[in-house]
């Protein structure tokens, strides 16, 4: 087991991810090693096809690598049992995508408590998610299907459902992809506004390198390896 | 979680209500099949529930219709201890009402004992008198009838009219009305009338009835009976087919096959032959009811076969709908999973969306099929009694809300398995 620093919350560890499609083999990521502080607001750059996204799935839990090893707050993620990771997507990291990914037959509200249906809402968080709708600019939204709203519109939904739940790690997909620039900023804006307050980490996936501030981190990757961070 | 699935199912309303509808008629139909079997044996029940004495007939016949034993061992059982009253029946099926065929419902000439009936204490045509009055010593070797009300009806006649039946002109004294297939077929006229009539052997009985005197018990009676009679053998009437013409020429030509085959003589009478030989049977009206459940049983078979198909028929439609729906939410539930929705949540997600289409489905399909057979009741009340009683819909209800889970099963089960990563990516 991988010892806890005190200074990296995740610790990615020669880690690999292959996917068989057909009689081939792709090798998304080759041996990717680094550290992303705690706290941090982390962008993680490269091509098309370089991995980004395996990268950022793999933090989430959402797949198993291949090989190597995620350590998130001394936890071997990639160790968790299927219960556990669940658990670990649920209470402490919140995703955003980039094309919103929102329910359409929900309405706004019910789209940012969408992760505690399973086990039940109650009059508490209801009322943390219109806050949180509040605080993105959609109080007024609320009872909005997806199909009623813009797109920012919809990745600000997005953000307050990744926020509901106070998490300590926010994976963002290529947020603004499907944004114009100015809405786009508005978008980073909320990200950034979550990391100020909470100390959420967050990892932005893009290639979009105009909303890098100084200060923030990087990880450039190019065809499943790291080429500088 | 069930609001959620409500809310899935409402936001695709056609292919929902495409499900329901397949469910619905599945359910409909498995109602209103079962709902046969339970009519017949409501009937049964109910009409042998108000005869309570035994019945003698021919060992092997199945009806009265279809027996025949001498007339003269209704003196011999009258004797027996525990016998009220002995009634001698004779019984032959009408093939023509005022000169139009009759199929369907079938009617009968019940041929019965004037003397002997007044004798009864409890008469299930009597104590059903509506209009008229009962036939007594005046009527014995006249035209005269008392007929069920829905005979009546049917050929609007009343009392003092004249009804041709097989081209005879009965005049009808009396109406009755028992409100039960298995007795409204019945045209009541002296025995000796319908002896004559049907050319009928004159020493011969359909059937007796037997009123217990209340002394013993019925299957004590029956026995000492059967006792009484034990050793004898019946030989039955020569031209058995001209003496029991049914009206039907399958059944006819069976039963002149039948008697070709036991070497049919003149008339029917009765010798000793074989010591343990049963020459008759004494029914009670559990025995009837017991051998009408046999029937019901292998219609029940039938019917389960046919249930069967609309069963297989809603299924697949709920598995298709349930498929589609599943396939076309990859994307969604890619998101729910990666919100930290278990696999056995999502998988509790389309189990509840296809029990709620089941539940739906059997409350609409057993409201359709109750509905129905009132409308088939109320329709041809004097051809079919249809129904479902409460125990039948709660299992149609119930049936139908496993059938909808079982069905989302395999869906929630395919749906279960995808991985997050890649639905994701397909949006």
């Amino acid at each position: 087991m991988t010892q806890t620093s005190p200074v990296y919350s995740i610790e990615i560890e020669d880690l690999t991810k292959e996917f068989t499609i057909g009689p081939t083999t792709v090798r998304a990521l080759r041996g990717v090693t680094a550290r992303i502080v705690d706290g941090s607001f982390q962008f993680v750059l490269g091509p098309s096809g370089s991995g980004k996204s395996t990268l950022l799935y793999l933090l989430g839990a959402l797949d198993r690598p291949s090989g190597g090893s995620i350590t998130i707050d001394g936890r071997l993620i990639n160790e968790l049992s299927r219960e556990e990771q669940d658990e670990f997507r649920r209470t402490e990291v919140g995703f955003v995508f980039q094309s919103f990914n929102l329910l359409g037959n929900l309405t706004a509200l019910d789209n940012v408590l969408a992760p505690f249906l399973p086990i039940g809402v109650s009059g508490e968080l209801r009322q943390r998610a219109e806050d949180l709708l509040v605080h993105v600019g959609l109080g007024d939204r609320q009872r909005h299907r997806p199909a009623e709203l813009s797109g920012g519109e919809q990745q600000r939904v997005a953000i307050a459902r990744a926020l509901l739940k106070r998490p300590k790690l926010v994976l963002a997909d290529e947020p603004t992809g499907e944004l114009d620039h100015r809405t786009g900023a508005e978008v980073m804006g909320y990200l950034r506004d979550l990391r100020d307050e909470l100390g959420t980490t967050v990892v932005v996936v893009t290639h979009d390198e105009s909303y890098i501030e100084p200060g923030d981190a990087t990880l450039r990757l190019r065809d499943g390896q790291v080429v500088s961070d | 979680m069930w609001r959620f699935a409500i809310q899935n199912l409402v936001s695709r309303p056609l292919r929902s209500l495409l499900a329901l509808a397949g469910l619905s008629v599945a359910i409909a139909g498995m109602v209103g099949l079962f709902s046969v079997a339970e009519g017949i044996d409501r009937m049964v029940k109910d009409t042998f529930g108000r005869i309570p004495g035994l019945a003698i007939m021919q060992a092997g016949a199945p009806l009265p219709l279809f027996s025949r034993i001498p007339a003269s061992w209704a003196e011999e059982v009258a004797e027996i201890d525990g016998v009220g009253v002995v009634n001698p029946e004779v019984w032959s099926r009408v093939n023509l009402i005022e000169g139009e065929r009759v199929i369907a419902p079938p009617r009968f000439l019940f041929g019965t004992s004037i003397a002997e009936r007044q004798k009864l204490k409890k008469d299930v045509y009597r104590d059903a008198l509506v209009e008229g009055r009962f036939l007594d010593q005046t009527d014995r070797h006249q035209l005269h009838t008392v007929i069920s009300r829905q005979i009546a009806e049917e050929h609007e006649v009343g009392i003092g009219d004249q009804l041709s039946i097989n081209g005879d002109e009965f005049t009808i004294v009396g109406i009755y009305h028992c409100g039960q297939l298995m007795l409204d077929i019945s045209i009541i006229v002296d025995i000796d009338v319908v002896r004559r009539l049907t050319r009928f052997e004159p020493n011969s009985a359909s059937a007796f009835y037997v009123e217990p005197d209340g002394t013993v018990e019925n299957e004590v009676l029956a026995e000492r009976i059967r006792e009484k009679f034990r050793g004898r053998e019946i030989t039955s009437g020569g031209n058995i087919v001209g003496a029991m013409a049914t009206g039907n020429p399958l059944i006819d030509l069976l039963l002149a096959i039948q008697n070709w085959l036991a070497g049919a003589t003149p008339a029917a009478e009765s010798r000793a032959v074989d010591a343990k030989a049963e020459p008759i049977e004494v029914r009670t009206s559990d025995d009837w009811a017991e051998r009408l459940d046999e029937f019901s049983a292998d219609l029940d078979v039938f019917l389960g076969v046919m249930t069967s198909i609309g069963v297989l028929i809603a299924v697949l439609s709920i598995i298709n709908t349930m498929l589609m729906s599943v396939t076309e939410r990859i994307i969604d539930f890619g998101i729910l999973k990666a919100n930290g929705w278990s696999r056995r949540d999502v998988m509790m997600l389309i189990t509840c969306e296809s029990a709620v289409l089941g539940v739906t489905g059997g409350v609409i399909g057993c409201t359709v099929g109750l509905v129905g057979t009132e409308f088939i009741n109320t329709t041809w009340p004097d051809r079919i009694q249809l129904y479902a009683s409460p125990g039948l819909l709660i299992f149609a209800l119930f049936f139908s809300a496993m059938l909808g889970i079982t069905s989302g099963l395999y869906p929630a089960f395919w749906a279960m398995r995808l991985s997050p990563m890649e639905a994701i990516r397909r949006g």
